[in-house]
């Protein structure tokens, strides 16, 4: 129960760290895979992702280690959680690993997974990826 | 909620209460801690809704209420899933990159 609140993903790509690193933090980049928005590897940098039917989500970047890691803050009125992206040499490729850390239900998204009003968290996503595959 | 499981003494209490409804003074003796000290940590734990109490005759009991850990692990792994899909659309757009 240590790692509450948590979400904690890993994929190995054959890319190198480097290519990773543009894909996480170029603008056009970033919205072929995840969503568009203004994002920047600059500490202080304050951005919006848009979430599509969830919304513009604002985002201040952290901490920047260029083709290590990259960290911000996630969107602090709804969700208020924090992303670090974590990247490291895995042979001739890159291991990226994915922390989402930050979850609490007493969040205006947290009171709405918990009290189950409509909509909740999964169909949400269900519709940004929906849009996300257009 | 995750502040009330964030204390390992909360997590003892409701591991213990698994086992089925408890007095606080059952409790008290158990983990060694004083009744006002374990009162405190039921109301953290009641106030999260992760207890509840039940008050019978002159005595109160504790039982533990298993649903929002559910709810929180449905939220969670939404999310979990949602990551797995974006990373993997990554890899997607890594490949397209690398094909041009």
């Amino acid at each position: 129960m240590k790692d509450l609140g948590t979400i904690r993903v890993e994929h190995h790509y054959s890319q190198s760290p480097a290519r990773v690193w543009r894909a996480l933090t170029e603008p056009s980049l970033v919205a072929r895979w995840w969503a568009p928005g203004d994002i920047r590897a600059e500490v202080g940098h304050r951005f919006e992702m848009d979430m599509g039917p969830w919304g513009k989500q604002p985002c201040e970047v952290l901490t920047v280690e260029p083709e290590r890691l990259f960290r911000y803050r996630f969107a602090e009125p709804t969700l208020n959680t924090i992303i670090t992206w974590e990247l490291a040499l895995e042979g001739t490729g890159t291991r990226l690993i994915l922390t989402h850390e930050g979850f609490d239900l007493d969040s205006p998204l947290g009171q709405r997974a918990f009290t189950g009003m409509k909509p909740g968290w999964p169909g949400i996503l269900a519709k940004i990826a929906t849009v996300l595959d257009e | 909620m995750f502040a009330a499981l964030a204390n390992p003494i909360r997590r003892e209490i409701l591991t213990h209460l698994r086992r089925g409804p408890r007095k606080a003074g059952d409790l008290a003796g158990r983990f060694d801690l004083g009744r006002p000290a374990v009162s405190e940590h039921l109301q953290v734990l009641r106030k999260a809704r992760l207890v509840r109490e039940e008050p019978r005759g002159r005595e109160r009991y504790y039982h533990l209420d298993p649903r929002p850990l559910a709810q929180v692990e449905k939220w969670l792994a939404a999310f979990a899933r949602y990551w797995q899909e974006r990373l993997g659309d990554l890899q997607q757009l890594l490949d397209e990159e690398d094909s041009k």
